[in-house]
């Protein structure tokens, strides 16, 4: 916030200075008004830092894309296949960002396989979709955008499987949050699946990336509404080039968790001690620079925690996607005690807080599952051996024996156990009042695994303002022309609480939106 | 073309001071003058127009040299303008015994620039490329990087590997990077180089098989800076070191 300040500051200055340069008639009103403030409203005035418009451009493209993730490829296929000249520029020297690394799990009512329909797992539609993604965000969600996803889920999916040669897994599962069974797994259990189908598609369309390529400042002249986004200034190794777009830019960077500053700013409870599964790239500077150009932000302080991720360095590994997947089946969450804390059908910062409400010294706590589940939760048997072989998974014939291994007492474990079997039996859980379903496992055969898991910072729900054209808003509610945003680096889709599973299909589908749209976008050559 | 010889002179005098100190048994009186002159009449330098006493320069074990000029070298240590692997090069060769820790002799003492034109050896024809102001000092840099620094270059430079070993034949400008296909030429084929560094423990925790599919050397491999485990950036409890990290960094 500071630097923001500070920029105000400048610009004031900046805009008395030249004012002073156009004549004598402006120098007596600076005299006289003590200098002109920083007004973004008023047109052709107002600037918005102490930045002077490139005199040439390096290069020139028609849409410019920043970030190479789900949305930004998926924006670049779209642009480049309506005939722009599209380029994608990454800051980090590997492509894809957090999606690249991400646990691969997808939220869908359908798609070409129909794994739901075909394995008897009840029905769904993008409107069901829609209710739980509204009800899981606290109804802080901008309805319009929610539409966007469930309704581009579907297509994108299939688009991904027939033209990128993504693979899904022959299940799906229901997740927290979600009232259906929609999750689909990735055969390469990450993102990767998806982001190389997505760059697959988008180089056959003729987009190019270019990595090492840190955007450091938007070029807009002014923030008349009229006045287009008209290219950016990026740093590429020793050198700052200043890049053209005829038609559009789209912001497509993600989010800020791995800003602590711009974290805590915006949301004080998420200290430096807690993980991040983020990849070190994820530092919102797109944000501050849009905002700087007058874009507006919402929702800034939902920032989501995944619950599950590996206690010690807080990363999102293979392991740490189980616990996420089992809920539909029966897996069960245990603290060190040996107790259950939460529903585990339950969203995930309620999942996130129950242990961190634990109290000081309750982490790890522990996923129990058997072998039962394995497969139906998405999961893998080469993955679990992967996982035991690296202390990550710990496998028992027994619970007593996984309760000694994992250091918990056998007796609460079993209790536990025994409990949850028979709620299953039930139909009903007295303790959390979890909705049973007659597809979840009781854990009565082994072996049975444990996995140990703790909250670390995930995911911004906030961002910049759009329409549902992926359109960025201004501060006044007006569009920006010539500039788009799409992925974790908007906000309003997921409101206060993202679903897991629903960062996929937003990012493709508003990517696919940003990028059909800025082709479209009248060229300014 | 006189304010180059100008500037030649001038950063030679200079690059003299310095030169002088370290070599003062075979330089000659003046090779600042001595490189102007040759520079000015396009008569090609070589290694008298500075050491008086040449022969005394060469290794004892050295086989004799016909010639004052130097095609009397280049015959044998080629000059390296192709961009393969020779690793007793002309230019490996000369460039470390004239940059420090050995010398300091600046690079016009030598070598003909004309700003954005052309670059070539003062009293040679040809031009290997056309720096411009940026790119002279950035060269320059980077070759006293590899001649001495703590990084990937120097290991490379030690073991007889020049500029264009990595660059290939045109000189390098600043967007450069070295494609995988470069490194892989002597430090390859991949299958070896992923067998090399497969962890005894884990196969899948090895740094050349990333989960992130085909990388770039360079993402960890930095000749002309720090060399980092990219993989470190987010598993931290990994125990992976790297090559050309530093001399403060394990």
């Amino acid at each position: 916030m500071m630097t923001e300040n500070k920029d105000k500051r400048d610009n004031r200055t900046q805009v008395s200075r030249r004012t002073v340069l156009k004549g004598a008639v402006a120098l007596s009103a600076a005299a006289v008004t003590g200098g002109f403030a920083l007004n973004l409203a008023a047109p052709g005035l107002a600037e918005a830092m102490v930045k002077k418009l490139p005199a040439k451009w390096d290069e020139t493209w028609d849409v410019v894309i920043i970030g190479s993730g789900f949305a930004g490829l998926a924006a670049a296929a779209e642009a480049a296949g309506a005939g722009s000249k599209a380029v994608v520029l990454e800051k980090m020297p590997t492509y894809g960002g957090n999606s690249i690394i991400n646990g691969g799990v997808y939220a869908s009512w359908d798609s070409k396989f129909h794994y739901r329909q075909k394995l008897n797992l009840g029905d769904d539609s993008p409107k069901q979709h829609a209710t739980d993604t509204l009800k899981g965000g606290d109804y802080y969600n901008i309805p319009e955008l929610v539409d966007v996803m469930v309704n581009g889920a579907e297509p994108a999916l299939n688009w991904m499987i027939d033209e990128g040669g993504a693979q899904i897994r022959e299940t799906v599962t229901r997740a927290g949050g979600h009232t259906a069974y929609r999750t689909h797994s990735a055969v390469a259990g990450v993102g990767r699946e998806y982001t190389e189908a997505l760059r697959k598609i988008a180089e056959k369309r003729g987009a190019k990336m270019v990595l090492n390529s840190e955007v450091t400042w938007i070029w807009r002249k002014d923030a008349e509404p009229a006045s287009p986004v008209l290219g950016i200034e990026v740093k590429r190794g020793r050198r700052v080039l200043n890049i053209k777009a005829t038609k559009a830019v789209i912001l497509a960077s993600g989010g800020f968790s791995q800003d602590l500053k711009m974290r805590l700013a915006h949301n004080p409870r998420l200290v430096a001690s807690f993980n991040c599964t983020n990849q070190p790239g994820s530092t919102g500077e797109m944000i501050r620079f849009a905002q700087a150009v007058g874009a507006d932000t919402l929702q800034m302080n939902f920032i989501q925690l995944y619950p599950f991720a590996e206690p010690e360095t807080g990363i999102l590994d293979t392991p740490a996607v189980y616990p996420f997947n089992g809920p539909g089946y029966g897996i069960v969450y245990v603290s060190k005690e040996g107790k259950r804390f939460v529903n585990e059908l339950e969203r995930r910062d309620v999942c996130a807080f129950a242990q961190i409400n634990l109290g000081a010294g309750a982490k790890p706590t522990y996923s129990i599952f058997n072998e039962a589940m394995v497969l139906k939760m998405g999961g893998s048997n080469k993955e679990v051996e992967d996982g035991i072989a690296k202390g990550r998974f710990i496998k028992a014939a027994s619970i007593n024996e996984l309760a000694d291994k994992i250091k918990i007492p056998a007796a609460a474990l079993t209790e536990t156990v025994s409990k949850h079997n028979q709620y299953i039996e039930e139909g009903k859980d007295p303790d959390f009042s979890k909705p049973m379903t007659k597809v979840m496992i009781p854990l009565t055969e082994g072996p049975f695994y444990a996995v140990a898991q703790w909250p670390a910072i995930h995911h911004c729900m906030g961002g910049v303002r759009i329409d549902a054209q992926a359109q960025v808003i201004d501060v006044f509610g007006k569009i920006i022309p010539g500039l788009f945003a799409a992925g974790e680096v908007a906000g309003g889709v997921h409101g206060s609480n993202r679903l897991g599973s629903n960062a996929i299909p937003d990012a493709i589908a508003f990517g696919r939106v940003a990028g059909t749209n800025a082709a479209k976008a009248k060229s300014r050559t | 073309m006189k304010k180059i010889v100008l500037l030649a002179v001038a950063v030679a005098i200079i690059a003299l001071g310095y030169a002088v100190s370290d070599q003062d048994s075979v330089l000659a009186a003046n090779p600042a003058k001595a490189s102007a002159k040759a520079a000015k009449s396009s008569t090609p330098i070589s290694c008298q127009t500075c050491h008086a006493d040449f022969s005394s320069l060469i290794p004892e074990n050295h086989p004799p040299v016909k010639g004052n000029e130097l095609s009397a070298c280049t015959a044998c240590h080629a000059p390296e303008l192709t961009g393969t692997i020779d690793k007793n090069a002309y230019s490996v060769r000369m460039h470390l015994a004239h940059l420090p820790p050995k010398g300091n002799v600046d690079c016009l003492v030598c070598h003909r620039w004309q700003e954005g034109k052309s670059f070539g050896l003062t009293g040679a024809k040809e031009s290997w490329g056309a720096p411009n102001k940026e790119e002279m000092e950035l060269m320059k840099e980077i070759f006293t990087g590899w001649a001495a620094s703590v990084y990937m270059d120097n290991l490379h430079a030690k073991a007889g590997i020049s500029c264009a070993n990595c660059h290939g034949k045109e000189l390098p400008t600043f967007d450069v990077t070295v494609e995988n296909t470069r490194c892989l030429a002597c430090h390859g084929p991949m299958e070896a180089l992923v067998k090399k560094t497969e962890p005894p423990e884990f196969k899948d925790r090895n740094p050349h098989q990333s989960h992130l599919g085909d990388i770039a050397c360079t993402v960890c491999h930095k000749a002309h800076s720090e060399s980092k485990v990219y993989c470190l950036g987010c598993h931290q409890n990994f125990k992976m070191t790297i090559q050309g990290a530093g001399e403060t960094k394990p």
